[in-house]
């Protein structure tokens, strides 16, 4: 009768422990089993992501992911549906494994490459670039020159916003209320950019490594982590609160910036744009509003923040788009890139979350409805200048 | 707004030439040379492995099958051979393995050799999962067609035709069963050579079969060749005599193109159509090929070095049909 109360001290790590050896003991039963083999008399499916493709000059470097469930043997290469002799790093691509192959090709520049590969049991996994480009080199004078495109696109034009401070701190409160509602808006177009850039880049990675997941994993990772931070630091800001809600936007619109930078440096390195003028004035309208966006809290709680404060709130609303240029441009991988426009589009939902909260009356009053669609709206004809 | 398709269209840029003047893609070309001879750099990586495949395409090539030859009653020359259909993973090209179904174990299946008049008696024995003949583009009766309904050779099945060998040229054997492009682009065919009862000059006698895989079964094809292995005398060129004859018997049993072709660098050849003519058609250096269609060619060359043979379909050159001769 006393079974009941006979109790055996076993420790809890070790009954947490079962599970785990039971699903160990699983493994080890399918490998050595294959319970599954007869489900599988069916042809391997073999899929090759071309994760990056570089042109130096006569010589085209090919930068490939195994993405599919079995392995893949590359036996062959064609580039425009002619055999190629080729370097590979590893023609024998496990699952998720990687290998970069070399061939020397008298590529043309604008002109169309089509690669294929042949696998050993003959399927052909076909990439089409549509105009062949010099992949920019790494060194000084590239990364300055697209050092300088960041500043063009992110940091002047940001920094040219903030100087809406002074007309700002004079403003009534009505008006007030309608910028920060304008910066709400604002910042909804950017987060609508960003999610469906970052989308679209999920779309591009290599299946295996599941783009969405990425995105959504950046964002909802930005979105906890900037509660956290406001939280941590609710005892500080005390009385600037004006500078603290500009700090959130700043970061907000810098994390934007560096997908933005991401964007243009990879489009640019693969070939695919040409700057011009009216795309560099559309970017400069654009991207000026954001700094207005910055300020907009500054001006409401009367608050005279120092100079040093305006030149890192810029420093951290438009460098990233340096280094976006610069990871665009160089190490430019689709899945990565998923995830930095996740973590984007996270921190501007956060950003506009808390600073709705802070206007006055929100955005329903008067002022707040149309500076949210002003907001919008301008984003929306300033984008214009650049399409 | 897409920041990268929409730059795309973007305006013709000043900042842009003035930010990437350095990165002129016309200049681009400027060192590029190919460090590979022969060829240049079209060409498959690796090596076939033959040993494994069983066959190998410079063996095919003067590889003749006279049969098990006896004598019936009236004196009559018999020449008996059997043919196993087997499936056989077969390297097309270093590294690409195609699912072939072949002749006894090799793409094209033996080159039968005889002479007109004989009495030609072919086994087929069926060891696959699918229904196979052989059908003989020659004067033949039609129980000996070997189509459906006609000399069809179940699984585990066999059947023995029995055909003359006439007239006398370079012909061609296939299966004829159906679904019918599936069973010719999957190997089971090869030459058939009747030589006329008065023969021909001596000369180096060579068989090339011009055929083609498609390797993803998607109606295109991914290899062309000449008795299957892409760029195989590329790799390892023909070796012929400068002064001696050379006789080529051609047959096209390309899939998928209508039309494949002849080109030999350096030379002109006297064409035979169909090798059924004792004197020849034509005097040319190409010629075009319709499927099935067959000639008999013969050249000398006089000067050693090497010279390309190939189709003039640049495509199919590109795709594995390139070969040398190399003239000693």
């Amino acid at each position: 009768m006393a079974a009941d109360h006979v109790s055996v001290k076993v420790p809890n790590w070790l009954l947490s422990l079962v599970p785990v050896a039971l699903v160990g003991l699983l493994v080890v039963v399918i490998f050595a089993f294959n319970p599954i083999e007869n489900l599988r008399d069916v042809p391997a499916v073999e899929r090759v992501a071309f994760e990056r493709t570089t042109f130096e000059p006569g010589r085209i470097e090919l930068h490939l992911r195994n993405d599919g469930p079995d392995p893949v043997q590359i036996a062959q290469v064609l580039i425009n549906d002619a055999y190629w002799r080729f370097e590979a790093s590893d023609a024998d691509l496990g699952r998720l494994e990687t290998a970069t192959i070399t061939v020397a090709y008298p590529w043309e520049p604008g002109l169309p490459v089509k690669i294929s590969l042949v696998t050993s049991t003959g399927v052909v996994i076909i990439h089409e670039i549509e105009a062949a480009a010099l992949t920019p080199e790494f060194d000084v004078e590239t990364l300055g020159i697209y050092a300088v495109l960041g500043i063009y696109i992110g940091v002047v034009p940001v920094s040219i916003g903030l100087l809406w401070f002074s007309s700002l701190r004079r403003a009534s409160k009505k008006w007030l209320s309608f910028f920060l509602a304008f910066t709400v808006g604002l910042l909804a177009f950017l987060l609508v950019d960003t999610t469906g850039e970052g989308l679209e880049l999920a779309g591009e990675a290599a299946a295996a490594l599941d783009g969405l997941a990425l995105f959504a994993i950046g964002a909802l990772i930005a979105v906890i982590c900037l509660m956290r931070l406001e939280n941590a630091l609710e005892a500080r800001k005390a009385g600037r609160e004006g500078l603290f809600l500009a700090y959130l936007i700043a970061a907000g619109i810098g994390l934007h910036n560096l997908g933005e930078g991401l964007a243009v440096g990879a489009a640019l390195a693969a070939g695919e744009i040409a700057l011009g003028t009216f795309l560099v004035l559309g970017f400069a309208l654009h991207n000026t509003t954001e700094g207005l966006a910055i300020v907009a809290p500054l001006g409401r709680e009367g608050e005279r923040p120092a100079l040093s404060h305006f030149a890192l709130l810029g420093a951290i609303a438009g460098v990233p788009a340096i280094t976006g240029a610069w990871a665009g441009g160089f190490i430019f991988n689709a899945a990565w890139a998923a995830l930095a426009f996740g973590i984007a589009a996270g921190a501007i939902a956060q950003v506009i979350w808390t600073i709705s909260r802070s206007i006055r009356g929100g955005l329903v009053t008067a002022a707040g409805t149309g500076g949210f669609v002003a907001g919008l709206g301008f984003m929306y004809l300033t984008s214009l200048l650049t399409a | 707004m897409n920041r990268r398709s929409f730059i795309k269209t973007g305006t013709a840029g000043a900042l842009a030439s003035a930010f990437l003047a350095n990165q002129n893609p016309a200049q681009a070309q400027e060192h590029e040379h190919s460090d590979v001879t022969g060829h240049g750099g079209n060409m498959t990586m690796g090596e076939v492995d033959h040993a494994r495949n069983g066959f190998d395409p410079h063996e095919i090539l003067t590889d003749f099958d006279y049969g098990e030859v006896s004598k019936d009653a009236s004196g009559r020359t018999v020449r008996e051979y059997e043919f196993i259909v087997e499936n056989k993973e077969i390297e097309i090209a270093p590294g690409l393995f195609y699912p072939a179904w072949t002749y006894n174990g090799r793409v094209p299946g033996p080159t039968i050799r005889a002479t007109e008049g004989d009495l030609l008696r072919v086994r087929l024995v069926n060891s696959t999962d699918h229904l196979h003949t052989i059908h003989w583009h020659s004067i033949h009766p039609a129980a000996m067609d070997g189509i459906p309904g006609a000399g069809e050779v179940g699984p585990g099945e066999e059947f023995t035709y029995e055909i003359d060998a006439k007239p006398f040229g370079t012909h061609l054997y296939h299966c004829h069963s159906v679904p019918l492009k599936m069973h010719i682009q999957r190997g089971l065919y090869g030459a058939l050579i009747i030589d006329p009862k008065e023969g021909r000059p001596d000369a180096n006698e060579m068989v090339v079969v011009m055929n083609s895989f498609d390797t993803d079964f998607d109606g295109e094809n991914e290899i062309y060749a000449v008795n299957t292995v892409a760029f195989a005398y590329a790799v390892r060129p023909i070796k012929i005599n400068a002064g001696e004859l050379q006789r080529m018997h051609v047959v096209n049993i390309t899939e998928h193109d209508p039309v494949n072709s002849l080109h030999i660098h350096g030379n002109f050849f006297n064409l035979y159509r169909t090798g059924t003519s004792l004197v020849p058609h034509e005097f040319t250096d190409t010629i075009s090929m319709g499927q099935a269609e067959r000639h008999m060619i013969e050249f000398t060359y006089d000067t050693p070095g090497n010279f390309m043979f190939h189709a003039h379909q640049t495509e199919f050159v590109e795709l594995g049909w390139m070969s040398f001769f190399e003239v000693e």
